[in-house]
């Protein structure tokens, strides 16, 4: 159990910069996801987190105290893996049972804690097997079994979910909750997944290129995107972005004109509208009309791209109830307040 | 392996029944004959070398040969055993015919003792570079210290000089040790000769090993020391074997080094004494192949027993997956 904190924590490989002195204080018992695309740097995070690769700078504190140079098996962190990596030689038992071993448990309490974890995971049945004749979602439960089979300061997972197909990965990700409610121990969890990362998470820090671009709870950085990149990496379908300017305050581009009382006038701004915010036209709400060009009905909900005012292509989610043919017209209603903006240079969020 | 055969779209059955008999039979007679041929040119040295070992010195030299030995007799074998008992001068060495195998090579009663040299060697070499090589290359392949490319590649380096240009700078270095004529010496050398090749097979074998078991095991608890241990020694038995193997059979064959530094009976190996019986004034060739078969044997008995690993070790560098 631990409050991990970051200070300028700075990795090179080479002339390559993977984390850029990152700034991050998790705190004890915290659920912490690190989300972002591909190469952004949540690998790195973790392994300089566990003591598997060494920081250029920067210095890394549990509790308080400095392990930045303490070697990974005395950090006493435990870590599951997306390749799962459990021990093809050893048993599950065994692979559970490793971390044990190596702290001299004695044997009875050895056997104790292995089929303690194996049932609450719910693969005591499983025991004698070896890795290779188990499914994905069993190994992966052999990988936490192994995480959880101790005491450990901290829960660092690496996109554990993301080679099990959608289903399982739904169940699991339920089950990874559950045992951070009952372990209430600290959680650092990397994914790409937005999903997984708003329903996990007490607070995400959404990375980019070795830095941190914003840092909140699920909400506020769905509700309150920092900049266009966390606007636009946020929501599925992803947030519709219009350019323009702001005149007589209002948006405006072209022949399209969206209120915006407090941004300055003359300023060049990107505005953002996900394609949720809309509902059917009301007398408090501004009317957005365009023509459907494609239906996509997902069941729940009916997404259409709508070809909109002055040459824009929207995604808009159709209000309940309603039919919608392709090649008809549209019109919804926009809440103002729900609307975002961000400054075209500086792609930060207009407040 | 059958990776051609498989690529290959299956003949349509209609084709297939419809080509013509003969000429798939005559592929098929070719194959057979150039693969006995190949058999025999492989085989065919070691079974004279077996066959006339059981032959008596006058049926091993018979024109035309005797492919099989039509009495077989393990006087050979027995002369070999006993020939610490008997002293061979320049006059007993001439009691015995030569054409009827009682000849006795000088130096025969060094046959056993060099025996006995060559498998201690063996044995220590093998051991001594497991050792080392297991440590380097997990160093290598694991650690990310700096200059680990460039402490590779010098390993690789010191094995494109031929062996015969050391011969002399090692003769030098040895001799200043104070070690010539000891088996010291040659196990020093041949580690030396086999260590940067094993550490190769050890080091490719271990980079596909997945790295996040390598990291699961750090995390669970375990140094270097322990996921060298629990991780990379277990799931790399085949390569280990494979380089022990290679290790043991070089020094079990080596030449050049032997000769110059070793003496006498002392430290001189198996190759160096039998070399010797065919520098004698008249050799017995039956006598000779005997100590042939038995310095075969302790190869043949590694290859038989390590055979599954041996093949799998030695490729898995370089088919990784
Ligand atoms: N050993 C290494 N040598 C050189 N560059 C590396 C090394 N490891 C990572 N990098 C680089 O550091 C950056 C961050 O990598 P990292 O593995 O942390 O990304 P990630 O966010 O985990 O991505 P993914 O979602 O694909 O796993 C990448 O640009 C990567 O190319
Ligand atoms: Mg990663």
């Amino acid at each position: 159990m631990a409050t991990i904190v970051c200070e300028a924590l700075t990795k090179r490989y080479g002339a390559v910069t993977a984390l850029d002195a990152l700034d991050l204080t998790i705190a004890h018992g915290e659920f912490m996801v690190l989300l972002g695309p591909s190469g952004c740097g949540k690998t790195t995070t973790l392994n300089l987190i566990a003591g598997l690769e060494e920081a250029s700078e920067g210095r890394l504190l549990f509790d308080g105290r400095d392990v930045t140079w303490l070697p990974p098996h005395r950090r006493e962190v435990a870590m599951v893996f997306q390749s799962y990596a459990l021990y093809p030689n050893k048993t599950v038992f065994e692979n559970i049972a490793f971390p044990l071993r190596l702290r001299r448990t004695p044997r009875a309490g050895i056997e104790r804690a292995v089929r303690a974890a194996a049932e609450q995971l719910e693969i005591a049945h499983l025991l004698d097997r070896r890795p290779h004749q188990l499914s994905g979602g069993q190994r992966q439960r052999v990988a936490l079994g192994r995480a959880i089979v101790r005491n450990p300061a901290a829960f660092l997972m690496d996109e554990p979910l993301s080679n099990l197909d959608a289903a399982l990965r739904l169940s699991m990700r339920s089950l990874i909750k559950r045992l951070h409610h009952q372990l209430r121990a600290t959680f650092v969890y990397v994914t790409h997944d937005q999903a997984e990362a708003m329903t996990l998470a007490d607070r995400i820090a959404v990375m980019r290129g070795g830095l941190i671009q914003q840092l909140d709870t699920p909400e506020g950085i769905y509700e309150r995107p920092a900049n266009l990149f966390v606007a636009g990496f946020l929501g599925s379908p992803p947030i519709n972005l219009i350019e323009g300017r702001i005149e007589d305050g209002a948006f405006r581009r072209a022949e399209l004109r969206l209120p915006a009382p407090r941004a300055e006038p003359g300023r060049e701004v990107v505005l953002g509208l996900r394609p949720e915010d809309v509902e059917a036209p009301a007398p408090h709400l501004v009317p957005l009309a365009g023509r459907v060009e494609l239906v996509s009905p997902l069941g729940s909900d009916t997404y259409a791209e709508v070809s909109g005012p002055a040459g824009t292509s929207l995604t808009l989610r159709v209000p309940k109830g309603w039919r919608v043919r392709e090649g008809e017209g549209i019109e919804v209603g926009v809440d103002p307040a729900r609307l975002h903006l961000f400054d075209r240079a500086t792609e930060r969020r207009i407040a | 392996m059958s990776g051609a055969e498989d690529r290959r779209a299956p003949p349509p059955g209609r084709a297939a029944a419809r080509r013509p008999v003969a000429p798939r039979l005559g592929r098929g007679l070719l194959l057979a004959a150039f693969s006995l041929l190949f058999v025999l040119y492989v085989a065919g040295p070691v079974a004279w070398l077996v066959s006339s070992s059981l032959q008596t010195e006058a049926q091993a030299t018979a024109v035309p040969p005797n492919w099989l030995p039509p009495e077989p007799t393990l006087a050979n074998f027995e002369a070999i055993f006993r020939a610490g008992e008997r002293v061979v001068t320049y006059e007993t060495r001439r009691q015995g015919d030569p054409a009827t195998g009682g000849f006795l090579p000088t130096g025969a009663q060094n046959l056993l003792p060099s025996l006995r040299n060559s498998l201690v060697v063996g044995l220590w070499v093998a051991a001594l570079n497991l050792l080392l090589s297991l440590t380097a290359a997990y160093a290598i392949a694991v650690i990310d210290f700096r200059g680990r490319r460039a402490t590779l590649y010098t390993v690789l380096a010191t094995r494109v000089i031929p062996d015969i240009a050391l011969v002399v700078p090692l003769f030098l270095v040895i001799r200043a040790l104070g070690l010539i004529n000891s088996l010291a010496a040659l196990v020093v050398t041949y580690l030396a000769v086999t260590v940067p090749f094993t550490i190769f097979i050890l080091i490719s074998y271990f980079e596909g090993i997945p790295r996040d078991l390598y990291r699961a095991a750090r995390v669970d608890g375990c140094g270097h020391w322990g996921a060298l241990r629990q991780v990379y020694l277990p799931l790399s038995l085949p390569a280990l074997v494979a380089a022990l193997t290679f290790a043991f059979l070089t020094s079990w064959n080596e030449f050049v080094f032997a000769l110059v530094l070793t003496q006498n009976v002392e430290a001189q190996t198996l190759p160096i004494v039998i070399s010797g019986f065919v520098m004698d004034f008249t050799t017995s060739f039956s006598f000779v192949n005997a100590a042939g078969v038995i310095a075969i044997v302790p190869p043949v008995l590694l290859a038989v027993l390590f055979q599954r690993y041996i093949v799998s070790g030695l490729t898995a560098g370089a088919v990784k997956g």
